[in-house]
């Protein structure tokens, strides 16, 4: 089984006894919960290190920084992780990515693991068609690159294949099924390694960002434009895709047509005007260096000529 | 192409090297690159290569690129020149 923080039903955070609790929250959250009889912050530079219990209802982004000031400033803190979105798994890994400047830090351990994890259904009503397709690329990503990755242990392929039949079955839409899986792919890459994909977006993320300000470009975006390629990629390149889908069961050209309908050429366009000035620090992001298919200098042109086309 | 050639080209694709910094001696502490992922690389790379996937033993005792060559030559594959 993929480790995973305690699960609570939603309504287990307004009915247990928290102790001294904060929660915090992004803004699109906030105005659902002001009337929830908890102290209530805007980002962790707020709280307050004697706190008992720390609720977090947010994106990856803040639930990661939330991990990180529970690990560092207040390790008897119970913290309780409440995703807004799916796609990064941050509720139930022991991985935080903190971002310095523009460039992307990892960490791993288990100090970083949230002590529970839960869903609130609602939220996914409240995403856009747009949004919930990101956090599918995001979601698939995590599993297919686990999943697929050499430092991937039998039972561990078990079970990612298990949560790829799963997201295979799910409509891309904003279905709160996606927490499930979502949160089950992100622990199984934790005891993995992601790969190419998160080369890409790790380092395209701040060139994106930086060159389309208010365009929405971030992690899920990237990783749903460039899942099916760089699977493609894996596919044309080495045998691992074709001997392991079959191995564990799995349905390698019906995962390919989902993972293509997350695919927008304009989105892949408009990202791969960076990539060349960008290819050096992808080959030397560290998930690239764990890709399933060894990633060359010259896979550039691969990529620059849509060969998975 | 050779397969002296073909390990060449992998490592200094591998460890981004340029032609002229490679050697067939050098070593595991000679190259910045060569970490713990260029381990995991060289083992995705060298099955890609040369059809043989080094076991996780294998792969902790390669200290340099010569332990490569004798891994493989007890595979049968040939680096004579």
């Amino acid at each position: 089984m993929l480790n995973s923080p305690e699960i609570w039903d939603f309504g287990e955070i307004l009915n247990r006894n928290l102790g001294n609790c904060t929660l915090l929250t992004t803004p699109s959250v906030r105005s659902r919960v002001t009337d929830w009889p908890f102290n209530h912050a805007t980002s962790v530079g707020h709280l307050d290190e004697r706190l008992d219990t720390l609720v977090v209802i947010g994106g990856g982004t803040l639930i990661d920084e939330a991990k990180a000031w529970r690990a560092h400033r207040a390790p008897r803190t119970f913290l309780v992780a409440v995703p807004s979105i799916w796609g990064s798994g941050a509720e139930a890994s022991p991985v935080i990515v903190l971002d310095h400047n523009g460039a992307k830090e990892i960490h791993i351990g288990n100090q970083y693991l949230p002590d529970v994890r839960c869903v609130w259904p609602e939220l996914a009503s409240s995403l856009s068609p747009e949004q919930a397709l990101y956090a599918c690329g995001d979601a698939w990503s995590h599993a297919l690159e686990g999943f697929l990755s050499p430092l991937a242990g039998h039972s561990l392929r078990e079970d990612l294949a298990s949560v790829l039949v799963t997201m295979k079955s799910l409509p891309v839409s904003n279905d709160s099924r996606w927490f499930e899986p979502s949160a089950a792919a992100c622990a199984g890459q934790a005891r993995s390694s992601v790969g190419l994909v998160h080369g890409i977006a790790h380092t395209l993320e701040p060139v994106m960002r930086a060159s389309y300000p208010r365009e929405g470009w971030g992690h899920a975006r990237l990783c749903a434009t460039f899942v099916w390629p760089v699977m493609r990629y894996n596919q044309a390149r080495g045998d691992r895709w074709t001997s392991l889908t079959s191995q564990y069961g799995l349905d390698g050209s019906a995962m390919l047509d989902c993972i293509e309908s997350l695919h927008d050429s304009g989105n892949y366009e408009t990202a791969m005007a960076h990539m060349e000035g960008a290819w050096k620090e992808v080959l030397r992001d560290p998930c690239t260096r764990t890709n399933s298919t060894l990633v060359r200098p010259d896979s550039l042109a691969w990529f620059m000529n849509r060969a998975f086309l | 192409m050779t397969n002296r050639e073909k390990l060449q080209d992998l490592l200094q694709d591998i460890l981004l090297l340029d032609p002229s910094e490679f050697r067939f001696d050098l070593m595991r502490d000679d190259v910045q690159m060569w970490d713990s992922l260029a381990v995991v690389a060289i083992a995705v790379g060298v099955d890609e290569t040369f059809g043989y996937h080094f076991t996780p033993e294998e792969a902790m005792t390669i200290k340099g690129v010569p332990d490569i060559m004798a891994l493989l030559e007890t595979k049968s594959i040939s680096f004579a020149e």
